[in-house]
């Protein structure tokens, strides 16, 4: 698949065509955007059915909301990429909660049994080489900030009190890990022009 | 607010993860238009597609084929379309001829303006509807008298420790301990209510912050009629079917 750059004149031309109701477009930006939104979905979900589920959800709510896509505050594909995370985010914690209030559901056999959570980082890296490049070229600790907060959907505060450090740490870092990561990513994609 | 402190809440805010005031802080600059904050928003957003870009995956080619027929069986005056607006444009542009296009640009930008103010309101008062919901359902717990508080004492791993289970049998309960340790990585406290001679059925996983203080919020146990006791134990992060570890609280009932 070819790298589309953010806010290219072909996918906000897409969405246009999507909002006027042209089922064409949206093949087409389907067929240019949905890996790249079910490979964040697959990220946060391990679960490849349930991670198909939320990909679905995500694209029906293009179709529909197409027509309030406002050029103004983003890209198209930042605002697929935050309705897939969003999406992905929610997903896993209906998940946790299941898991924590743990009231056998009907299909627990089930539920006990599927890989649903938030997979280690550690152990995903190995098999996502290209998204491994990119934070691995940042400091470990503005890593794992960006790691919980994108990936397993963790508050600022609640980073905090998972690493056991003051919030103002983790504000701090966590804009200095996107800035980074935003060199790393440029570079590359200067690259690939 | 300087420069630093707007990246910071679009930075936090684009990863999702921004909360409480400073949530609402940023929303209304966003909705204001701010040019600083909306263009430190894109460049956070703009990294996390790079961020997304660089694995893409392929999805199962059910998914395109279930949307694209789902899509064909739609008719296009379903689609959810710009409240008020849209589906007003036929009359709008029609009106137009007559009454000259600039004045219904004017309109068009201004509605739009409300309607985007509108949708903000609309999600904040979701949020405090969610919010209240879960207030009322403690306070419906609370006042009613059947509702009985439990006191959970620490045992030897955790002296110091305390918490209070306040439980409705029919309504589920809310608990809240204090003054235990922070779980080792991997683990996390299990609450137990134990009912007579039954084994222990589990009430929930919670972990505590770094004041040793942890809450959880408790649906109904099925099956679960008269609870003796409740009981705090150290168990792998997930939880398991029956308690494995050290206890660290308990009370009767």
């Amino acid at each position: 698949m070819p790298p589309v750059a953010p806010g290219s004149e072909s996918s906000t031309a897409l969405i246009a065509a999507i909002a006027a109701g042209d089922r064409d477009a949206f093949s087409r930006f389907y067929d240019l955007t949905a890996p790249m939104a079910f490979g964040l979905i697959r990220r946060v979900l391990r679960d490849p059915e349930a991670a198909a589920e939320v990909l679905q959800e995500v694209f029906w709510q293009v179709w529909q909301d197409a027509p309030r896509y406002d050029p103004k505050r983003g890209s198209p594909e930042a605002w697929l990429v935050m309705r897939a995370k969003t999406r992905a985010i929610d997903r896993l914690r209906s998940i946790r909660r299941r898991d924590r209030t743990f009231v056998a559901p009907v299909d627990e056999s089930v539920t006990q049994g599927s890989p649903d959570r938030a997979p280690d980082p550690a152990v995903v890296a190995e098999d996502r080489g290209l998204i491994q490049t990119a934070l691995a070229q940042l400091p470990e600790a503005q890593r794992r900030v960006i790691e919980l907060a994108f990936f397993e959907g963790l508050t600022q505060s609640e980073i905090a009190t998972r690493l056991g450090e003051p919030l103002g740490t983790v504000k701090t870092r966590t804009r200095l890990g996107l800035d980074r990561l935003r060199g790393v990513l440029g570079r590359e994609r200067l690259s690939a022009t | 607010m300087n420069r630093d402190e707007i990246d910071e809440l679009a930075a936090a805010y684009a990863l999702g993860g921004l909360e409480g005031e400073e949530r609402v802080r940023f929303e209304a600059l966003l909705e204001a238009g701010d040019p600083d904050a909306v263009r430190a928003l894109r460049d956070c957003e703009d990294t996390l597609v790079g961020l997304a870009a660089a694995a893409p995956e392929s999805p199962p080619p059910a998914v395109k084929a279930a949307l694209m027929e789902r899509i064909a069986a739609t008719p296009a005056s379903v689609r959810t379309l710009p409240r008020r607006s849209r589906a007003l444009w036929p009359v709008v542009l029609s009106g137009a001829m007559a009454a000259g296009l600039a004045a219904v640009v004017v309109g068009w930008s201004v509605s739009s303006t409300y309607e985007k103010r509108l949708d903000a309101l609309v999600q904040s008062a979701e949020r405090l509807r969610a919010e209240l919901r879960s207030q009322q359902a403690v306070i419906a717990i609370l006042r009613d008298p059947a509702t009985q508080v439990v006191v959970l004492a620490g045992l030897p791993p955790a002296p110091g420790a305390r918490a209070r289970m306040m439980w409705h049998a029919q309504a589920g309960g809310v608990f809240v301990a204090t003054g235990l340790p922070a779980p080792p990585d991997g683990k996390a406290y299990q609450l137990w209510a134990i009912a007579g001679s039954n084994a222990p059925v589990s009430a929930g996983v919670f972990t505590v912050d770094a004041a040793g203080t942890g809450s959880l919020a408790v649906r109904p146990l099925p099956g679960v009629a008269a609870v003796n006791a409740f009981a705090v134990t150290l168990e792998p992060a997930g939880g398991l079917p029956a308690p494995s570890g050290e206890m660290y609280l308990l009370g009767k009932s």
